[in-house]
């Protein structure tokens, strides 16, 4: 009996040092998952214009469904065309094309245009990148906050790039040793939920809560005895900010 | 019953070895990671030092030199150099208040150096305070390498390993680097802080960082005041609580010092709250974000345009002219630009977001106008159209021109602005409207949802 329960334990610490082993593979695959959420958030419908467009437009001339010109240019006739493929394609029909039209298509959105951008001078140069960056940060950061409290976040780090004392790009800010708890516990490494994205983009795009402020803390969790000798200018949920 | 005797000694064994050699491969990987990351914060430390190195010895020679030419290289390979530095400083690991006011300091000599080379490309001589800061310059950095110098040498003595400031505890390793980094680089912060403050025109200078607002006016809110301009901002909607964001003691240096509140709109969930920042003076609506879904789109981009410029005359934001957008999350973004004498006023910005749902506008940012308006008297061009056009490259591509003001540095310039293509790329570019010159180029990237300048 005693040997049973002794095998059995060892068989249990096998399986639970598997599972260990196996946690980080996991987490990885939610993290990319969500990147391909965000990049093929783009949909074509009525007023899309682009490469993409076209691409639907010509597979559907191939397939019979269109009879107009391949222009780019999402109308009427490229509308209809969509309708009729989701129709015969047992898709959900409203004339927009999202992942599992392009998909039914054999076309992928996001990859299209990034290949068709190579041509220019301006190949590569986006900001998605940057977004995504930090959603991270402010999802490992200010997951628990409300809206405010996250563009905060991300506003800050924003303004940190700006200012002397700090290094020049987003990058640098974020991995700078011992500037972050969330990066140096590889919670930023999580996939970031759809309201820090759309915090990161706020931010990017200019709205600061915290009126230039370059740190924050939480008093509850704080450890560092310098951060006391700062000064509040704003307290936004959990985290004070200071300049 | 024999049998059954030696399986588990057997499986004990084989769960001992296999135990045994997955902690030797954990320990080897640990090493390995440990000898990698060491070897990474070796390079980085002897990098900054060089790099800092060069920094003093190009400031010196910078400072004997009589010629323009040698100074704006010497100058260059200065800015070059302080930012390698600061950078490979800014990923030692050591904590941010050990190094603030150093990584300022080398971010400082970079961007002073650009403004210098850029008044050296415009024809002026170093004047004698510039003459002077330089000189400041290059003892600050003296002292620092001294610094770095002693520092390498204890690094050295005591073969300054990751083990040492990243150890098993936590203890150790706060010990360690106080030991190491903050007791030698502590002791640079303390005279760097004494430091004078440069004056001079670029992105990172202190006047920048500490710039007050200019479009406020002088009224001095009070809080109830203030929250009637916020209830009195978000028009007819009914509302079911205001609650005000505590300020600390320190507000009175944030870049525009404001009442912030959450207001919760009638029958909304608590997450859909409202959020505004009213100044304290002049009461003016600083930003304005409501954070709620869009699903269905419902307006086109045009109808959410006419929306915005309707919001903003009735916020008393007159002449203003939508310039970029950008769409995404089922809202769009317009940046409006102030017009004066119909000249484009760049640096009074406003941004409004609207839903593409209802045309509700969900997002409101005017700060930037209000850092940057004042009355200006805005001087007639010396240059004409035609003469400004010559300045531009020739096969420039050109599909419109206006009469704009740019920010550059503190300083507000009238251009021209030239919109157009080269070679299937489309850029803008500003030729100054007094002097000719070119005063800014800017690439314009496009794609469905928008426009962005870089």
């Amino acid at each position: 009996m005693k040997k049973k329960v002794f095998i059995g334990t060892i068989i249990i610490l096998l399986i639970v040092s598997i599972f260990t082993f196996y946690e980080p593979t996991k987490k990885q695959l939610e993290t990319s998952a969500s990147y391909d959420y965000y990049q093929s958030s783009r949909v074509l419908y009525w007023g899309s214009r682009g490469q993409d467009v076209k691409n639907v437009q010509w597979k559907l001339r191939n397939w019979k469904y269109y009879d107009g010109k391949v222009d780019g240019v999402y109308g009427a006739r490229t509308y209809r065309a969509v309708r009729r493929f989701q129709k015969k394609n047992g898709l959900k029909v409203d004339g927009v094309v999202g992942e599992s039209t392009a998909r039914a298509m054999g076309l992928s959105l996001g990859t299209t245009s990034r290949a068709a951008a190579r041509k220019t001078s301006t190949a590569g140069i986006n900001r998605k990148d940057d977004v995504y960056l930090l959603a991270r940060a402010i999802h490992g950061e200010a997951r628990g906050e409300p809206y405010v409290g996250k563009v905060a976040v991300g506003a800050v780090i924003l303004n940190r790039v700006r200012h002397p004392s700090f290094p020049n790009t987003i990058a640098g800010v974020i991995y700078q040793p011992l500037a972050f708890t969330a990066v140096a516990d590889g919670q930023i490494n999580m996939a970031p939920g759809k309201d820090s994205i759309k915090a990161a983009k706020d931010a990017i795009n200019g709205w600061d809560p915290t009126y230039g402020c370059t740190y924050y803390w939480n008093p509850a969790t704080a450890t560092s005895r310098w951060i006391w000798s700062r000064k509040v200018v704003l307290k936004i949920g959990k985290h004070w900010f200071g300049r | 019953m024999r049998d059954k005797r030696w399986i588990l000694p057997t499986i004990l064994s084989i769960a001992l070895v296999l135990s045994v050699v997955w902690g030797y491969n954990q320990l080897t990987d640990k090493k390995q990671l440990q000898t990698n990351l060491t070897n990474d914060y070796q390079r980085l430390f002897y990098d900054a030092k060089k790099h800092v190195e060069n920094v003093q010895v190009s400031l010196s020679k910078a400072l004997v030199s009589e010629s323009r030419e040698q100074n704006v290289l010497l100058l260059s390979q200065i800015m070059n150099e302080a930012y390698f530095a600061q950078d490979k400083l800014s990923q030692l690991p050591v904590t941010h208040a050990d190094i603030a006011k150093t990584e300022k300091f080398l971010t400082q000599v970079a961007d002073y150096s650009f403004s210098l080379i850029q008044s050296h490309l415009n024809g002026e001589e170093i004047t004698s305070k510039q003459r002077e800061a330089l000189f400041k310059l290059q003892e600050g950095s003296a002292n620092f390498n001294s610094e770095l110098s002693a520092l390498h040498d204890k690094v050295l003595e005591q073969n300054f390993t990751v083990k040492n400031t990243k150890g098993k505890q936590k203890k150790k390793l706060e010990e360690a680097n106080k030991k190491m980094f903050a007791t030698s680089l502590g002791s640079i912060e303390k005279q760097m802080g004494k430091a004078p403050e440069l004056i001079y025109d670029g992105p990172f200078s202190d006047q920048e960082i500490n710039k007050k607002p200019l479009g406020l006016g002088n009224k001095k809110f009070t809080q109830s005041q203030a929250e009637k301009v916020a209830r009195d901002f978000l028009g007819n909607k009914k509302i079911d609580k205001v609650t005000s964001f505590e300020k600390g003691e320190d507000i009175s240096t944030a870049r525009i010092p404001s009442y912030t509140f959450s207001i919760l709109p009638k029958n909304t969930s608590k997450e859909m709250a409202i959020y505004i920042g009213v100044s304290e003076v002049g009461g003016k609506v600083v930003w304005m974000a409501n954070p709620r879904g869009v699903s269905n789109i419902n307006i086109s981009p045009k109808q959410a345009e006419e929306k915005a410029l309707k919001f903003l005359k009735e916020k008393g934001y007159q002449d203003m002219e939508p310039n970029y957008s950008l769409k995404y999350d089922g809202t769009i973004l317009f940046n409006f630009a102030y017009k004066q004498d119909d000249v484009t006023i760049y640096p009074d910005l406003v941004k409004v977001k609207v839903a593409l749902d209802n045309g509700e506008i969900v997002g409101f940012d005017s700060s930037t106008y209000l850092m940057n308006h004042k009355d200006r008297n805005i001087e007639k061009p010396s240059l004409t159209k035609e003469e400004a056009r010559k300045k531009v490259k020739v096969d420039f591509d050109i599909d419109s021109i206006r009469l704009a003001m740019i920010p550059k540095g503190s300083k507000e310039l009238l251009c021209y602005e030239f919109k157009g293509k080269y070679k299937d790329s489309d850029f803008i570019i500003y030729i100054n409207a007094m002097n000719g010159k070119e005063e800014q180029i800017l690439q314009i990237i496009k794609d469905e949802n928008g426009t962005l300048t870089f």
